[in-house]
């Protein structure tokens, strides 16, 4: 297959801050290639080195066989982050204008029905919502039919049923032959989208690869998530891994018991057994999701690695604790208990 | 798409988000009208009594214009410049094909139809409130142009150079008012300390004052330069200074942050 979009050690530092150190990737024609990765990972200086608006400190790039200062404008779409184009334009002069701006366009109006904005066309760009402005903005992309889109977070602010339409439209312009790179914070939107995920954190690719196989080296296995008060020991009689999460334990408010219990490794057809085991021993619970991992487990997993080392206080990591970790998603375990049979 | 198509795509939305700033166009004619109506009408000049208006009505021409062709493009591009970073939309304009040089360019077209249109007022109302004698020379027009482009090419420098539309504003403010009238525009040489003299040279505004008097005032003693025609050889100063001023204007623009 033909790589369109290519970096290989890519190094962008500014004052103190390193935003890239050393990252690399190779997106094929086609391919849809989503970024994701931590605030402040290096998505957005990676995409801005590959589109030739910042120049990186070391390392290369290059975009449909050009360094991405020199390749052909009117190959490219891009859609930077927090991007705000004149406000008291309408949506179809908005589009019109960066029309205007290639050597071949697209029918405005097109556009704005790719984007489910057929009826906003006349409405000023500051009247719409804030999910209208970036469809907006992601139609100002697809004016010139790029061979290469570069979207900065495309769907943030719109609804579920906008962030569809800008999905199939992804989906379809790749399907057509265009290379799509984009970043997302949306695991879901990922998941959905992308051929291939690259996780950056600290400026470095840590991981890449399909979704499925992401999840498979790094999303651990299934959850079955008990609400439930009954104290953590109540469940150490069962033959599955259970966990606590973390959440639970931070908030000083609250007891020990409350909140929810994570079993591990526990098969759909399993549940009832999980199930008897609760009401044999008479522990209440209010409800009961199963599910299996999925992208946003990997990216808590590695992600959160990179987190934990900034903001874990020294002392903590003196003392061998977890107990700095500073985020509240309840997905992750700080209190794992041991399958039974085995001392707590 | 040509370079002149991409320049009008860009002129178009410029001039369109100007002329629905209704506030920004209001002012924009006000403000040189408010202060005709001050110093032309109500505080008058006196070319017997001295002081500071002590040039016949005429003299003080240039000087009525300048505050468009110097105020307007300064904090009218600073703005536009800064409210373009804001929006990151630079960083998208550096992924189409419009160059930096082109964008600059458009928003020079913008600026001079309006600063063209507040000119004619001017001179409507310079004549009609001041009593001021003037020719209206043809050359008022490459005037009015070379200066915008200057102008506007300083403006984007200011917006490139600081970090909001609020800094644009104070630094354009800083830079024109001491221009403004300290370039033989309101205030003559001879009312300056002599060792000002060089400083004035050094503000394109002079060229233009220097100039639009020379065109409009028939038998003005402005010094010719280099033996040339002082309403030419003024006119031919600014343009260079502006064509240095558009390359340096054009490359201070950023491309992201």
């Amino acid at each position: 297959m033909e790589a369109v979009v290519e970096a290989e050690g890519l190094e962008k530092v500014y004052g103190e801050t390193v935003a890239l150190s050393g990252a690399s990737l190779s997106v094929e024609r086609g391919e849809i290639f989503a970024l994701i990765g931590p605030n402040g990972a290096g998505k957005t200086t990676l995409v801005r080195a590959l589109t030739g608006t910042t120049e990186p400190d070391s390392g290369t790039a290059r975009v449909l066989e050009e360094s991405p200062d020199a390749v052909d404008r009117n190959r490219l779409g891009v859609l930077p982050q927090a991007f705000s184009p004149p406000a008291r334009l309408a949506a179809r002069e908005l589009l019109t204008y960066y029309a205007g701006l290639y050597d071949d366009a697209r029918d405005p109006d097109e556009v704005l029905a790719d984007v489910g904005l057929a009826d906003a066309g006349g409405t000023w760009y500051e009247d719409l919502s804030g999910g209208q402005q970036r469809r907006v903005c992601v139609g100002a992309t697809l004016v010139n039919d790029p061979e290469v889109l570069f979207l900065d977070e495309p769907t943030t602010g719109i609804d579920p049923a906008g962030r569809r339409t800008v999905w199939r439209l992804i989906e379809e312009l790749a399907s057509a032959g265009t290379t799509v790179v984009l970043t997302t914070h949306d695991m879901a939107e990922a998941e959905r989208l992308a051929d291939r995920v690259g996780l950056l954190a600290d400026g470095a690719l840590v991981a890449r690869g399909t979704p499925d196989a992401l999840v498979r080296e790094h999303g651990g296995s299934s959850r079955l998530r008990i609400e439930t008060d009954a104290d953590t020991g109540a469940f150490r009689g069962l033959e599955y891994p259970t966990e606590r999460p973390a959440r639970n334990r931070q908030r000083s408010d609250r007891s020990e018991t409350d909140g929810t219990v994570v079993v591990r490794n526990v098969e759909p057809t399993e549940i009832a057994a999980v199930v008897d085991y609760l009401e044999d021993r008479d522990l209440a619970y209010s409800g009961l999701s199963w599910s299996e991992p999925g992208l946003e487990e990997v990216y808590l997993e590695l992600a959160d690695e990179t987190e934990r080392d900034r903001t874990v206080a020294p002392t903590n990591r003196s003392e061998g604790s977890d107990g700095g970790r500073g985020s509240d998603d309840d997905s992750r375990t700080d209190d794992e208990l041991p399958p039974a049979g085995e001392t707590a | 798409m040509t370079r002149v198509e991409r320049v009008r795509a860009e002129t178009s939305a410029g001039w369109r988000s100007f002329v629905r700033r209704r506030t920004a166009v209001f002012f924009t004619f006000f403000f040189p009208v408010i202060l005709i109506v001050i110093f032309g009408a109500l505080v008058q000049t006196d070319p017997t009594g001295g002081g500071l208006f002590a040039e016949p009505a005429a003299y003080y021409v240039p000087g009525y214009l300048a505050v468009v062709v110097l105020f307007t493009p300064l904090s009218r591009m600073g703005s536009e410049v800064a409210r373009h970073r804001e929006g990151n939309r630079f960083e998208k304009l550096a992924t189409t094909p419009l160059s930096r040089a082109e964008w600059l360019l458009a928003q020079t077209v913008v600026n001079a139809v309006i600063i063209g249109l507040a000119s004619v007022l001017i001179l409507a109302l310079v004549v009609a409130l001041t009593g001021a004698e003037i020719v209206f020379s043809p050359l008022l027009l490459p005037y009015v142009l070379v200066g915008v482009v200057c102008f506007c090419a300083v403006g984007a420098m200011l917006g490139s150079y600081t970090d909001s539309q609020d800094g644009a504003v104070a630094a354009s403010n800083a830079i024109g008012l001491p221009l403004l009238f300290l370039s033989e525009t309101f205030v003559p040489l001879e009312q300056l300390p002599g060792w000002f003299g060089p400083f004035v040279e050094l503000s394109p505004l002079t060229y233009f004052a220097r100039g639009v008097r020379a065109a409009t005032i028939p038998g003005s003693d402005i010094p010719t330069i280099a033996g040339v025609d002082p309403a030419l050889s003024n006119l031919a100063v600014l343009a260079v200074v502006a064509v240095v001023f558009f390359g340096l204007g054009a490359r201070s623009i950023p491309r992201t942050d």
